[in-house]
């Protein structure tokens, strides 16, 4: 696998940082991580970067991760990239909604990196 | 809840959080048909293991029992977040300065000092993510309650009354050689 460029989504500053340790205690070798704030942030990154992979809260000021995923659907940058949503939010409805808005994995806060691992690896693909 | 911010000279600074948002009444989930003790004990349980969990999980340390059941007047630190719906109110998180810088340190895996800013950031996550625990373990809450955007509030010059006139369940946990609270105060 090559090495990946991540963008992770969060309004707290601690959580990026430790979404990125987490990523690479769970043995993923990160190229560039770029991160932002919030879903509109994360929107204008993505106009003007590719990346492997997404990280993305969901309760977030401004725009949250629901609707981002939503807006990355007709972002040309963005097609084919897996979006994971890390969040509190655990209940089988927000997991259905984070999905069917076009998320492919779902990750509860608090995690462990071996999670990460579970749930990141099956979507890069070999 | 209210939060009575109190400077010498001055008058009395009063934030008033709702307990009660969602426009629906409150209390509506299996909780509301079990017998009082019943419902303190299961969520008591859920907020101490919730409070575990995110410890040992995103602090990468254990907390111990304590034996200080009375809240404290003040604590330097108090990182509040709101619930609405099945269960309505409010669940704050209180520690002393020394409390929130170390656990901030453990949670970026840092020995040199943390900023400001980065403390109550990570105050105001460790709320989150003990709130979100809390309902996914409190059977039905997970998907019929929804948070708030945590608030955190730093100093020693100010009082908390809940105005929910509801139930108020409380526990406090050993962090290291210190005493954190977590109480949550409901609209029932």
């Amino acid at each position: 696998m090559n090495p990946l460029r991540v963008l992770i989504v969060d309004d707290s500053s601690v959580m990026r940082k430790i979404v990125h340790r987490s990523l690479s205690q769970a043995g993923l070798e990160l190229a560039e991580v770029f991160e932002a704030s919030n879903g509109v942030e994360a929107l204008a990154r993505m106009q003007e970067t590719r990346v492997d992979l997404i990280l993305s809260d969901i309760n977030m000021p401004t725009m949250d991760g629901l609707e981002l995923v939503r807006q990355l659907q007709s972002l040309e940058n963005a097609k084919g990239v897996p979006i994971v949503m890390i969040t509190t939010e655990a209940g089988e409805s927000h997991v259905v909604q984070a999905l069917s808005s076009g998320a492919r994995g779902y990750i509860r806060k608090p995690f462990t990196p071996d999670q990460i691992k579970e749930r990141i690896i099956p979507l890069l693909g070999a | 809840m209210e939060t009575d911010l109190r400077r010498e000279g001055t008058k009395p600074v009063h934030l008033i959080l709702s307990a009660q948002s969602s426009g629906r009444p409150p209390a509506t989930s299996r909780l509301s048909t079990l017998p009082r003790e019943e419902t303190r004990k299961e969520l008591t349980g859920a907020l101490e293991h919730g409070a575990r969990e995110v410890f040992e999980m995103m602090v990468g340390t254990a907390l111990g029992s304590a034996d200080y059941a009375d809240l404290p007047r003040v604590a330097d630190y108090t990182a509040m977040i709101g619930l609405a719906g099945d269960l309505c109110g409010v669940m704050s998180f209180r520690c002393t300065s020394a409390s929130a810088s170390r656990i901030a340190g453990l949670m970026l895996n840092s020995n040199d000092p943390v900023p400001e800013e980065a403390v109550r950031d990570a105050m105001g996550e460790i709320c989150n993510m003990v709130a979100g625990s809390f309902k996914a373990r409190v059977m039905g809450l997970a998907d019929q309650c929804m948070l708030s955007v945590p608030t955190v509030v730093t100093g020693k010059d100010y009082q908390l009354h809940s105005m929910a006139n509801g139930e108020r369940v409380h526990v406090s946990m050993g962090f290291e050689d210190a005493v954190l609270w977590i109480t949550l105060d409901l609209h029932m």
